[in-house]
This record gives structure tokens, sequence and C-alpha cells, in this order.
């Protein structure tokens, strides 16, 4: 930019000229309207509390504490409801009112997905197999996608490891389905939707891996689905 | 002052993103004190403190607390260690049986099952570091027979739980339960 295409005509540049038009834009100073700043902060504002609420709100909502363990289909959270849990996890658990299993009850293990890693279905059939991590006592439970039980058509909804038949290895099948199964049956929701979700609750009590690290390794059950209708 | 329109708007979308996040750390944080029903809470509507109170049983949509094994069935007891130490005594004759100990916040202080509780019965002294120190002085004679835990959480629950194997079994279990002591010594 040169002097001369500045100051055109005969008339120099005083502090009165500041907002000429006839300045480029780029050195023309803008002093924006204080109603546009005070939008502007307000629309900051606006977009940030509306991120960081649904954010929060997201993570609570999906009700998985962040520092699970998982082993295979399965995740267990050691850690959430002591005293050493992450914020995440003391949010759902207090929201949630829920009283957790303590390390010296047992463990509770979780699964939302099967082995090939699909969410479960309610109105499809899952074959859980293997073995489990050893426990003085287990129960299996089948629970909708909110953690709550439901209405089956036997009216029990768990399996308990003591009432069950297995193969000489002490490994053992297990058939989830609404409808009745020969062998051990796990009997999932009589009236539900897919969309009700499915969750299964695996409960080890008084068993040694109550803790993270004794985790790694242990022998888990296999959930495969046999089928949809 | 004079600013780019790209400047001014990487700036006001930075300053979008660390509000967010410092809003998104505040809600996550003030979640546990504006929780309107915490299991401590809930707890209380089952009975008076200071006693066992049989949880009804664990059933599709009458669930007393969440997220419980509908194979055991459940006592609590809600205290205040302000009013004295409580002691708790139950002998429940089933296979399995554990009992948590949680204070208000409904974290885990304490637990431990019928196989770590060394004996059939359990006979639980919980107590404040101070009431200690005055029991110390004048001890009672079964105190060495005593699971003696000290916390510093004044008030707090007790969750006991107990395997059902069997449904005919399920009136003892809830004579056992209902017959557990949750007092003062």
């Amino acid at each position: 930019m040169t002097d001369g295409s500045l100051q055109q005509g005969n008339t120099g540049f005083t502090e009165n000229d500041w907002y000429d038009d006839k300045l480029p834009d780029v050195i023309r100073p803008t002093r924006s309207h204080p109603l546009r700043k005070l939008t502007a902060v307000f629309l900051v504002i606006v977009l940030a509390s509306l991120l960081g609420i649904s954010s929060a709100y997201l993570i609570i909502e999906r009700d998985q504490p962040l520092d699970a363990v998982t082993i295979g289909p399965w995740r267990a959270f050691p850690k959430a409801g002591t005293n050493e849990a992450d914020p995440y996890s003391v949010a759902i658990y207090t929201r949630g009112a829920v009283v957790p299993l303590a390390s010296g009850e047992g463990l509770a293990l979780v699964a939302r997905e099967d082995s090939a890693g699909h969410q479960l279905d309610p109105t499809c059939i899952y074959r859980l197999s293997g073995q489990t991590p050893t426990a003085r006592l287990w129960t299996l439970t089948a629970v909708d996608g909110h953690g709550r039980l439901v209405e089956t058509l036997p009216g029990r909804v768990h399996l308990a490891s003591n009432n069950l038949l297995r193969s000489p290895d002490g490994s053992f099948e297990i058939t989830a389905a609404r409808a009745p199964h020969s062998g051990n049956w796990l009997p999932l929701a009589a009236s539900a939707k897919a969309a009700d979700g499915l969750r299964f609750m695996l409960r080890l009590y008084d068993a040694p891996v109550t803790t993270g690290a004794a985790l790694d390794g242990v022998s888990v059950p296999a959930i495969d689905r046999l089928g949809c209708p | 002052m004079t600013l780019s329109t790209r400047f001014s708007l990487t700036v006001g979308l930075l300053a979008t993103l660390c509000l967010a996040a410092i809003i998104h750390i505040l809600v996550v944080f003030s979640i546990p004190q504006n929780v309107q029903h915490s299991a401590f809470d809930n707890v209380a509507e089952h009975g008076p403190d200071r006693q066992f109170n049989l949880l009804p049983d664990v059933k599709p949509g009458q669930e007393a607390l969440p997220e419980l094994d509908p194979a055991m069935k459940h006592a609590t007891c809600r205290f205040e260690l302000a009013d004295g130490p409580v002691l708790f005594d139950a002998s429940i004759p089933v296979t399995f049986w554990s009992i948590g100990l949680f204070n208000s916040a409904g974290e885990a202080v304490y637990s431990l099952n019928n196989r770590t509780a060394g004996a059939e019965r359990l006979s639980m002294l919980v107590l404040t570091p101070g009431q200690l120190s005055i029991l110390r002085e004048n001890p009672p004679e079964n105190l060495e027979d005593l699971i003696v835990i000290e916390t510093p959480e004044i008030s707090g629950f007790a969750l006991l739980r107990a395997y059902v194997p069997h449904h005919t079994k399920a009136a003892e279990i809830d004579a056992a339960l209902q017959a557990a002591s949750c007092q003062g010594i």
C-alpha cells in the first residue's frame, strides 16, 4: 500500500477520517457494535452449556463406568462403588442409587454384546458356554437395557451355579431364550421388543477375582447368537 | 481492536470448547450432590434405623433397590455411629451369605462373606476410632470374638445378602434375616 493510494484527492487524513470509507478494509478499524459483541458472548455461552451438559448426560446415561475390565464379551467394574471410583462411576452409581457388590462379597460381570460384538437382543436365542472364573457360587440373570428385571414365562429370571447341568469337565452350556429349552434354560423376557435391550449379569460370589489385576486370563462363558426370529 | 473474521471464529470456537469442558466437569461432579434418591435414602423407606429390615423379594417390577440379585434375599440396616457403636449379629443357615457396609454416599466401606467371616455366625462391631479407644479402656469380654471395624464414616448402612438355594428354604431364611440384629452393645 503506498501513500498515494491512501491520500486520494487533496485532503490529508486526520483522526476524523479514521472511519472513512476510502480507507482499505484491512486497516480500517471495525469497532463492532456492542450488541453484536453481546450476541457473540451469549452464543458462546449457550453453545458451551449445550455441549457440556449434553456430553455429560450422554456419558452418564450410557450407564457404563469408565474404568472397566473387559474379558471377552463381559465387563466388570471392580472400582465402581468404592472410594477409588472415577467421577463418572460415582455419578452413575449415585444417580441410579445402586448398591454395588462389594469386593468381599463378589464381583458382577455384565455383558451387553455377544462374543461377535453384536448388541444383545431379547428376541434372539443365545448360547452361553464355557466356564466361569473360580467362585463359590455364581448366578446368571437376564435384565433389560436399563438393568431392570423383566417378566418371563416361568417367572424365574436367573440361573444359579449349583442347579446347573454340566459336562464331565465342569463346563456348561446355557440356552437363553424366550421359549422353553431343554438343558440349562435361562428365560428371557416374555414380551420384549428388540428396543428394550438385554444384558446378562454374571455375579460371582466369594470369588478370588475381585480385583482388576486378577481378572487377566480367566475363562468366561462365550455368548453366541443361535438365531433370531 | 481489529480481528479478522477467521481469527474471531477460532477464538469463539476455542472459548466454546473450554467453557463446554468446564461445564461438563461441573455437571458430572454436581450429580452426586443433587440426586433425589440415594441408596442411603432408599434404604430408610423399608423400616426404622438400627434394625435389620427385610427387603421384599427381588421380582420383576418390584425391585426394592436397583441391581439386586433375584437369587438372594436381602436385609438392610441403616445406622448413625453418632448414636453409639453398632453390633451386627446374625446366624443364617445357608451356604452363602455376605454383608457389605456402605457409607452414606453408597461407597463400600467393608464387606465379608460367610467364609471370610471365619465362623458360621456373623458378629461384627462397627465403631468410630474415638469409640474404640473408649471401649478399649473397659473391653467387653467377648471383644476377641467380634470382627471390629473402625471407620470414620458416621452414617451408613449395611446390606445383608443370603442365597436362597431353593424356594422351600425361603421362610427359614426370612426368619433368620428378621432375627438378625443391628443394635448398640
